[in-house]
């Protein structure tokens, strides 16, 4: 055979390659099918199965993070002040101004007088009374 | 903080991810769907057996998604290939093994034992590639491709008929460019000198 025979020879080989190709009995074509789908659910399943672990890891570096983001918010410098027992009994709900006013230095009297202060709020309660 | 909480958002299912997904796994679907009868005759001719090659099919389809399925889809072709050659090694070597130890043993066979003989493919019975193109040439090139050692149908098949070129062919058949050629030269004579009579 010379060269151009070798293109129509395999030119044809690759044609009646495809027809046997294309028509498949059923039975068999189903069995593909079947073959295909269970090949692709076990890419979804491998896909469940890491996704479980990572998101847990998530949730917990989430609960870590925020854990750790309060922690950072409840713990100011608290040592630093002259009486720092005092200072634990502030309302912290009031934020930047309450804090303000206890370290402030010219206030020291103020806290240090608080029993005083405070005994003066209960006679005033019973007056009222 | 911040990049931990993007790395977490990244992974959730937003609409958009999803959609990703399930375009790839549609992808997927039809390379498969693309694939799976070019395969399944490849394994045809590899094992003589209809059930075998459907079974060698579904372990390369299973071991191209486990894998591969990752890979960009340009490369989808020569690895899917590559897994299908790799289980048509194992099953030729298996049955070459089988084969040895059944000679072996072979003074008297038990009637339950598997003939290698008869798990050959029968050249005489038209197979599918010759029942359907109906023609004493479709008969003569299946019997000529079932005759051709394994290396060079792989190659001669992959070549030309799924028209993947060298370097695609060197991966799918784990060997080098200089190799393919060698097996598709190889290929192409014998099947020239088997099938001359219809050309002449």
């Amino acid at each position: 055979m010379n060269d151009q025979n070798d293109f129509v020879w395999i030119a044809q080989a690759t044609t009646a390659l495809d027809e046997s190709a294309r028509d498949l009995d059923a039975a068999t074509l189903s069995r593909l099918n079947r073959v295909r789908q269970a090949a692709l659910q076990q890419k979804r399943s491998r896909r469940v199965s890491w996704m479980l672990p990572a998101g847990l890891a998530g949730a917990c570096a989430m609960v870590l993070a925020i854990g750790v983001w309060h922690g950072a918010v409840r713990e100011p410098a608290l040592p630093t002040l002259p009486n720092a027992e005092l200072v634990h009994s502030v309302n912290w709900s009031n934020g930047a101004d309450d804090l303000e006013l206890v370290a402030n230095e010219d206030n020291i009297e103020l806290y240090q007088d608080l029993d005083f202060y405070a005994w003066l709020d209960t006679q005033n309660q019973e007056h009222d009374g | 903080m911040h990049q931990l909480l993007t790395a977490i958002n990244e992974q959730s299912w937003t609409p958009q991810r999803v959609d990703t997904v399930k375009a790839d796994e549609r992808a997927l679907d039809q390379f498969l769907k693309a694939v799976e009868r070019r395969a399944l005759r490849m394994a045809d001719m590899a094992t003589g057996n209809r059930e075998e090659a459907l079974d060698l099919v579904q372990d390369a389809m299973f071991g191209f998604v486990r894998h591969y399925a990752a890979k960009p889809s340009a490369e989808w072709a020569p690895l899917f290939y590559r897994v299908l050659d790799s289980r048509l090694n194992d099953w030729h070597r298996r049955r070459r093994v089988r084969s040895r130890w059944m000679s072996f043993f072979s003074s008297a066979p038990a009637d339950d034992e598997m003939d290698p003989v008869a798990q050959a493919p029968d050249l005489q019975e038209p197979g599918p590639l010759a029942r359907v193109a109906g023609k004493e040439i479709g008969q003569a090139l299946e019997a000529a491709l079932v005759r051709l050692p394994l290396r060079q149908r792989q190659a001669f098949l992959l070549r030309m008929w799924e028209g993947l070129d060298v370097a695609a062919t060197a991966t799918a058949m784990r060997c080098s460019e200089g190799s393919v050629k060698t097996h598709l030269s190889r290929a192409l004579a014998h099947l020239r000198r088997d099938l001359e009579a219809h050309y002449e």
